[in-house]
């Protein structure tokens, strides 16, 4: 029992955990103010403007507006069929690769629409990389030459290749397992070096964007975590957007949680808001897992 | 098919494990009262030898919300629950610590008959007082009503009033030599009672967290209307 | 197997009679279908060496037919190299156009009209005998007098080359169609034009496949006969012009099993063991390419 204060006898004593912390908004947010919805200034952001997406007739992604801020890594979450890996397959240009698909509306790299008129699909890609779901290095060719593969494609002198191979599997955390058995063939890793190996891959040609499909579901959880660490290093260096099936790595990895229902933006939001206190009950019932 | 139906069972089993312990409470709470009444230090020994009651419901309503933290991965509404919860529980367990130090007071205050029947009126009225505030805070977090939770802070500036009001009274009496001892356990029992009503105004916060997300002091001595 | 009754283990029946009995006679029905296959197989296999392996000698390989019907008959040279060669030329003709065409019908095509237009007449063209394919080359260049000649080698080779164009393509394609999506996409997300993921990557991973399937093509296309007689018709001398007249076992092996002389029609069988043989190195060869790639390839 605490001795009252002589001074305010009829203030309440504050014992230790008795009376909680004085009031507090949730924390900042780890990226710029209304990340998502406001245009941040630096190099290396994205923005989707009225971006809407085909099958043929049928509209799977409806008029999409959202930034994806330099420097950060942007989650999208949503059910099966919500149409994120659609937009996402969007901003590097490979939806169309689909027969009878094609796009509408804008996606502006640093300011250039990536759909206009005189740009060249080849360098969209060069400039926008992309890790799929399964690993998918190539059968015919050696670590070496999978991570050289995209600069021979694009085409770089040949002195600077083995310089960029290192140091692309330097930032894939890959160098110091494979630095040995660079000439053996890319097959012969596991999946979760694999998975390192087409991040590296893609890291190569220097890209400003990297479109990441939900690259941990075929691996098991340690190499899913290797990769998550991963992903927090490389953000610096790269934007990040990562489509995810998995709560808990969205909430792990992403500064930026989006949340597509049936083909539209529900909410964006900091992650941390986004599983704590998000603002549309759709996008709570799908957190806590009453859908989906 | 619904999903997490068991899950959500559970949790809303918990919180109906965590409010029941202020209906514990506010049982202990009247047995207290009643043994400040009429010097019955029987009935204090018997609140005492209860309040394990309490402290296994906290135990046992804390582990199972942790299990649910480790297991289910709980986030928003959900998550702000559980945490709400473990701070309800912790607020219960205090109120029932301090039903029990003010039954201990009670052999001290002698085996005679109470000196001073105003004292003993103002702490009846504390207790009655405190009594509709633990049953406000509870109603108000199971129905999630933040008017009603706020309203927790007025309900206890009542008790805070009153308990001035003691004091004051424990000064007056302070002169008689040998009611002064007895006042000055009076007293104590006042401040004791003032106690449990603050925490039962820190349910009321929860209740804001729960609906709002955000933390807020609601007004008191520290955080004065405008 | 077990014989006899099995004891009941618990909630496991015994396998009745009736099913083993069953088993047995479905068995046997299965040897003897087999048997059946074999048996011609081994007859044929047998038949030639009785009858052809008198004929090998040195002088049988390094020597032409003289065409004289007495004294010294000679070899199959001329049957031997000249076979090679115009099948060589068959192949490099076809073997390129043929993976072409299905490159565009897995990469370009897709589902579309000309694609699907295009797989029928390949499909149908897997089906034509071959002496129709010889008859159309006699009609259009040999009768035609193209290139300067009448019977030309290189007019053989473009007999076999149209059989062997629907036989490559669609080996091709069904190889091409196995290369997973995903090599594409992963090529095609780096930035690479579309030419270069055909070459640098599609192609490759098809490799082994695409060759087994030409060989093939080429196992089949040595051995047929009807088109070279319209076309490259039957010479003693070896040449290496493609466009005259040029000898080929088959050739050679119809004319002499046509002789009454018992030398040459033994000759034929020799040219028949040859043949054979020939045949079946080049597909032992694909073979092991074939088991090769599936080592090296994907756990």
């Amino acid at each position: 029992m605490d001795p009252d204060r002589i001074d305010a006898p009829e203030q309440a004593e504050r014992e230790a955990g008795d009376r909680p912390a004085p009031s507090r908004s949730p924390a900042a947010p780890r990226a710029a103010a209304a990340p998502g919805r406001q245009p941040p200034t630096t190099k290396r952001q994205v923005e989707l403007r009225g971006l809407s997406a085909y099958y043929g007739d049928h509209l799977a992604v409806k008029n999409i507006g959202l930034y994806f801020s330099a420097a950060d890594v942007t989650a999208i979450i949503g059910p099966s069929g919500c149409g994120k890996s659609t937009m996402v397959r969007c901003v590097n240009r490979m939806h169309e690769e689909t027969p009878g698909a094609r796009a509408e509306g804008e996606v502006l790299l640093d300011g250039v629409d990536l759909y206009g008129p005189d740009v060249d699909v080849v360098a969209v890609r060069r400039a926008v990389g992309m890790v799929f779901q399964k690993p998918n290095p190539f059968p015919t060719m050696s670590i070496f030459d999978n991570v050289a593969s995209g600069l021979r494609f694009t085409g770089a002198e040949r002195g600077e290749t083995d310089d960029r191979v290192r140091k692309a599997l330097v930032e894939a955390g890959l160098w110091e397992e494979v630095k040995d058995r660079l000439g053996k063939p890319g097959l012969g890793l596991s999946g979760g070096q694999q998975q390192r190996l087409c991040i590296a891959r893609a890291l190569a040609v220097d890209p400003e964007v990297l479109l990441m499909d939900e690259p941990c579901s075929a691996l098991d959880p340690v190499a899913t975590l290797r990769i998550e660490e991963l992903i927090g290093e490389l953000k610096e260096r790269v934007t990040i957007v990562i489509v995810t099936h998995n709560m808990q790595q969205a909430a792990r990895v992403a500064d930026t949680t989006a949340f597509m229902l049936s083909g539209e933006l529900v909410e964006v939001a900091p992650t941390d808001k986004v599983f704590t206190n998000p603002d549309d009950e759709r996008t709570e019932q799908y957190v806590t897992g009453k859908f989906g | 098919m619904e999903t997490r139906v068991q899950y959500q069972e559970e949790l809303e089993q918990l919180e109906a494990s965590a409010l029941g312990g202020l209906d514990l409470v506010s049982a202990a709470l009247g047995r207290t009262l009643e043994a400040v009444e009429h010097q019955d230090v029987e009935l204090a020994q018997i609140v005492v030898a209860d309040d394990d009651r309490i402290d296994g419901r906290y135990l046992e309503v804390h582990q199972a919300l942790i299990t649910l933290l480790a297991t289910q991965s709980p986030v928003a509404t959900d998550l702000r629950l559980i945490s709400a919860l473990l701070h309800v529980l912790k607020n219960v367990e205090r109120m029932g610590d301090q039903c029990v130090n003010i039954c201990k007071l009670i052999p001290l205050s002698g085996n005679e008959p109470p000196s001073d029947e105003e004292m003993v009126r103002l702490i009846l009225a504390m207790g009655a007082q405190t009594k509709t505030l633990i049953s406000q805070a509870k109603r108000a977090f199971a129905d999630r009503d933040v008017e009603l939770a706020r309203d927790l802070v007025r309900q206890d500036d009542v008790v805070d009033d009153l308990n001035r009001d003691c004091f004051r009274l424990a000064l007056e009496i302070g002169d008689d030599a040998d009611r002064r001892e007895w006042a000055m356990t009076m007293l104590l029992a006042a401040r004791a009672i003032e106690r449990i009503g603050d925490n039962a105004v820190d349910i009321g916060e929860q209740v804001s967290f729960v609906v709002t997300g955000l933390f807020q002091e609601f007004e008191d001595a520290s955080h004065p209307s405008a | 197997m077990e014989v006899g009754a099995l004891q009941p283990r618990g909630p496991l029946p015994p396998v009745s009679g009736r099913r083993r009995r069953a088993d047995r006679f479905a068995r046997s029905l299965l040897w003897l279908a087999t048997g059946v296959a074999i048996v011609p197989l081994v007859l044929v296999i047998y038949y030639i060496l009785s009858k052809g392996l008198g004929a090998l000698s040195v002088e049988f390989f390094t020597t032409d037919p003289t065409g004289d019907f007495f004294g010294a008959q000679g070899g199959v040279k001329s049957a031997i190299l000249g076979t090679i060669e115009i099948v060589g030329a068959a192949a490099l003709v076809a073997v390129p156009l043929g993976v072409g065409v299905a490159l565009y019908l897995t990469e370009y095509g897709g589902d579309g009209r000309l694609a699907r237009a295009v797989r029928f007449f390949v499909d149908v063209m897997t089906g034509v005998p071959s002496i129709v394919f010889g008859l159309f080359i006699y009609l259009t260049l040999v009768l035609a007098g193209v290139g300067g000649s009448s019977f030309a080698g290189w007019k053989g080779s473009a007999a076999l080359a149209l059989l062997m164009l629907p036989v490559v393509t669609r080996s091709a394609e069904v190889v091409l169609q196995l290369v997973p999506g995903s090599l594409r996409e992963a090529a095609l997300a780096l930035g690479a034009p579309r030419w270069k993921v055909i070459v640098r990557v599609i192609l490759p991973s098809a490799a082994s496949g695409i060759v087994t399937g030409s060989l093939l093509a080429i196992a089949r296309a040595a051995g047929e006969t009807a088109p070279l007689l319209f076309t490259a018709t039957i010479v003693k001398a070896t040449t290496f012009n493609l466009n005259e007249p040029m000898n080929s076992l088959p050739a050679q092996i119809f004319q002499d099993l046509k002789q009454p002389n018992d030398e040459l029609v033994q000759r034929a069988w020799g040219g028949a063991i040859t043949l054979v043989a020939m045949i079946l190195i080049v597909t032992l060869i694909a073979k092991l390419i074939q088991r090769r790639s599936r080592v090296q390839g994907a756990p």
